[in-house]
């Protein structure tokens, strides 16, 4: 066993909001207007705290999984194990060689060949010359690059570029060794390899930190994971409970109270004015992270200001990536209200929303139907984070099972075919 | 964050001389890389500049009378731009070498210093081979009966005058690299400045020696003994002159010494402001 040691004492750094000075000119101004006592904004520009007092210690072959929305303050706590920023609080302590891979081929040079990279990069990652010559074949072996080794990697599809980085990084043997989102790229093969060579990394006594997004991969190389949120570390514990603080903290991260009447819920000719989209689970409680699989009803609540007699309810659901995933509406499916002056509430019930885990936003549309007018079109405020509970990835996920037999020599007929993965079988989290 | 002493200093140097030799070597490859002549490129800048100056200055303007050089002027011209272009072309990339590598100064960690050094290695390789060019140069003059070649024993003091001057380029590299960081201002003032510098540094004019104000001001200027000084080891075959070179010593290691320190205090702060 190792006896590397990570330990970050209640470690806090804040970063400027501003711009600081970017060009002489700017200090010459701020300097002057110091001279004659007058303070300029750049002058007083607002701090955040990035990571705000986060304690933790990793001895060991023990791997910290750090899990968070996105600026939970992830990569800062990384950059500053690794020494890149410093602390303005706290103390940060490292014993062991520690290497960092914060991002795949941050010293790649496009102009050099694959073979060229994986010296200056191994020397960049602290290994010396002799050191990578020996390595050479098993890193270019890893990354599946013989072919490509005397070519620019200017040259190379984003997947080689990642797949060379990533093999050369974990080919460093550090003591300990800090990843951060990075197995997200390439494809599902090269995923499951690099896995497979952090498990190994681990069973050999490297520390390891991982910073991930892939809370399926991260539990099954962590058994220890912090949730981070707004800076400050909301969770620590097992990986599996910290699941589940992060779909929380998610939510907080993008809305403090999704009800709120904000601007664009009322209609522009002020006939239709929002008063909540509220999405309830089966006990009627009001949820921003369901899974995939429970039933679930988005409640809109709305005021007329002037009668609509064939009033039309339309929801849609974006992707995060602002793919339109789906659209309902009241009147293709037969249903119109007769909206008299005052407030309304329409209830949308669904079996399940079989999407992959991710964050969702959907937005309320009010039709009058005889005029064939939006009398109101929210923007994709209202945010559901689904948990597909790690049964696919993609864009949506369906109930599936999987058949395993043995082909004999001459037929390919199958032996047996037994359920394996079923979604509704899936114990609830 | 470690202490700027001298052990911790010379043991992080010992550690990461792995990488500055691989980044010195990235860049002397990716300088002549996707280029015909390649690293004739290093002997090619120097002497092109050495042809242009000798044009224009004993074909378009006849200035034998006023230049006082005991020496053809080419030979004058390649023995100042030889060291001159090292200078400028050291700290041409020391100005860009953090900004240029913000991929790594965010990603990566190790003491940045390795990235004005390897700026500063990387235009060395290039002196060398320009330095052997000069050697064909005085064999040239001499068969054309304009110059008596000579190897003197001056020669062995030579090193120490290209020690002081990889300590002025050092130093003022990493202000230069540090200053260029956190205002890109640096860099546009550099162009200009180098412009200027070369015209008082005896590169290819000697400087005034005339007692003026404009004279005195160019006497501070440490390349000037120090450029002379590689003229007085090869040219002349005497030792330079021992206030001057003195001068530029201190000088160096001075700027060597300051700007090593702010470089290190202000080192943490590169990844955040950069």
């Amino acid at each position: 066993m190792s006896n590397s040691l990570v330990r970050f004492s209640h470690v806090s750094k804040r970063f400027r909001l501003g711009e600081t000075h970017d060009s002489l000119r700017d200090l010459f101004s701020y300097g002057l207007n110091r001279l004659v006592g007058r303070h300029n904004g750049c002058a007083r520009a607002s701090t955040f705290w990035a990571v705000d007092d986060v304690d933790f210690e990793v001895t060991g072959d023990k791997p910290l999984g750090i899990i968070g929305p996105n600026g939970a303050g992830k990569s800062t706590v990384l950059k500053l194990l690794a020494g890149i920023l410093r602390a303005d609080k706290g103390s940060v302590e490292v014993r062991g060689r520690l290497a960092a891979l914060i991002e795949i081929g941050a010293g790649f040079h496009g102009d050099l060949t694959g073979r060229e990279n994986i010296f200056l990069n191994g020397a960049i990652l602290g290994m010396s010359r002799a050191e990578i010559r020996s390595k050479l074949d098993a890193i270019v072996a890893f990354a599946g690059l013989e072919r490509f080794l005397d070519m620019p990697v200017k040259r190379y599809s984003s997947g080689m570029y990642a797949r060379l980085g990533f093999s050369i990084a974990a080919h460093v043997d550090p003591d300990i060794l800090l990843v951060d989102e990075v197995l997200s790229v390439g494809d599902a093969v090269f995923r499951l390899r690099c896995a497979q060579r952090m498990r190994e990394l681990v069973e050999g006594g490297t520390t390891l930190i991982f910073v991930t997004h892939n809370l399926d991969q991260m539990q099954s190389i962590c058994p220890r994971a912090i949730v981070l949120s707004e800076g400050r570390c909301v969770f620590d514990g097992t990986s599996r409970e910290a699941v589940g603080h992060y779909f929380s903290a998610m939510s907080r991260a993008y809305v403090s109270r999704p009800g709120d009447v904000q601007a664009g819920d009322v209609g522009e000719n002020d006939a239709v004015e929002l008063l909540g989209l509220r999405i309830l689970n089966e006990a009627g409680e009001e949820v921003v992270w369901a899974r995939a699989v429970e039933p679930l009803r988005a409640e809109s609540r709305f005021r007329l200001h002037r009668p609509i007699e064939r009033l039309v309810v339309e929801l849609n659901m974006r992707s995060s990536s602002s793919e339109n995933l789906l659209s309902v509406n009241s009147g293709r499916d037969g249903v119109t209200l007769n909206g008299t002056i005052g407030e309304h509430t329409v209830t949308l019930a669904m079996d399940d929303i079989p999407v992959c885990s991710g964050q969702y936003f959907w937005n309320v549309r009010i039709w009058d139907a005889d005029r064939g007018t939006a009398e109101l079109d929210t923007p994709f405020r209202f945010p559901l984070v689904i948990d597909d509970e790690g049964r696919a990835t993609g864009i949506f996920c369906v109930d599936h099972e999987w058949s395993f037999g043995v082909s004999e020599a001459a037929s390919p007929s199958y032996a047996t075919s037994s359920k394996v993965l079923s979604c509704a079988d899936l114990p609830s989290r | 964050m470690r202490a700027l002493t001298v052990p911790t200093i010379w043991s992080d140097l010992i550690g990461y001389r792995q990488l500055l030799l691989s980044l010195t070597w990235r860049d002397i490859r990716v300088r002549y890389k996707q280029s015909m002549l390649g690293i004739a490129w290093a002997v090619v800048l120097p002497l092109s500049m050495m042809l242009v100056f000798t044009f224009v200055f004993t074909r378009a303007i006849d200035t034998s009378s006023v230049l006082k050089i005991q020496m053809p002027y080419a030979l004058y011209a390649y023995t100042g731009l030889v060291p001159w272009v090292f200078f400028s072309t050291s700290l041409a990339g020391c100005v860009n070498s953090l900004v240029a590598n913000r991929n790594l100064v965010t990603k990566v960690y190790f003491p940045r210093e390795v990235f004005p050094l390897s700026s500063v290695a990387s235009s060395f390789v290039d002196f060398c081979i320009a330095a052997v060019v000069l050697i064909a140069l005085m064999f040239y003059f001499d068969l054309a009966g304009e110059w008596a070649f000579a190897a003197h024993a001056t020669l062995l003091f030579l090193p120490a005058v290209v020690l002081v001057q990889v300590a002025l380029t050092v130093g003022l590299g990493m202000f230069l690299a540090m200053g260029n960081l956190f205002y890109r201002d640096v860099r546009q003032i550099f162009s200009v400045a180098v412009q200027l510098l070369m015209f008082v540094s005896a590169v290819v004019i000697p400087v005034p020696q005339d007692g003026s104000i404009l004279a005195r001001l160019i006497s501070l200027n440490p390349l000037v003994p120090l450029i002379g000084a590689y003229r007085d080891c090869v040219i002349h075959g005497r030792l330079p002159d021992t206030g001057g070179f003195a001068y530029a010593t201190t000088f160096a290691v001075a700027a060597l010494i300051g700007g090593w320190i702010c470089f290190r205090r202000a080192s943490y702060k590169f990844a955040e402001c950069i």
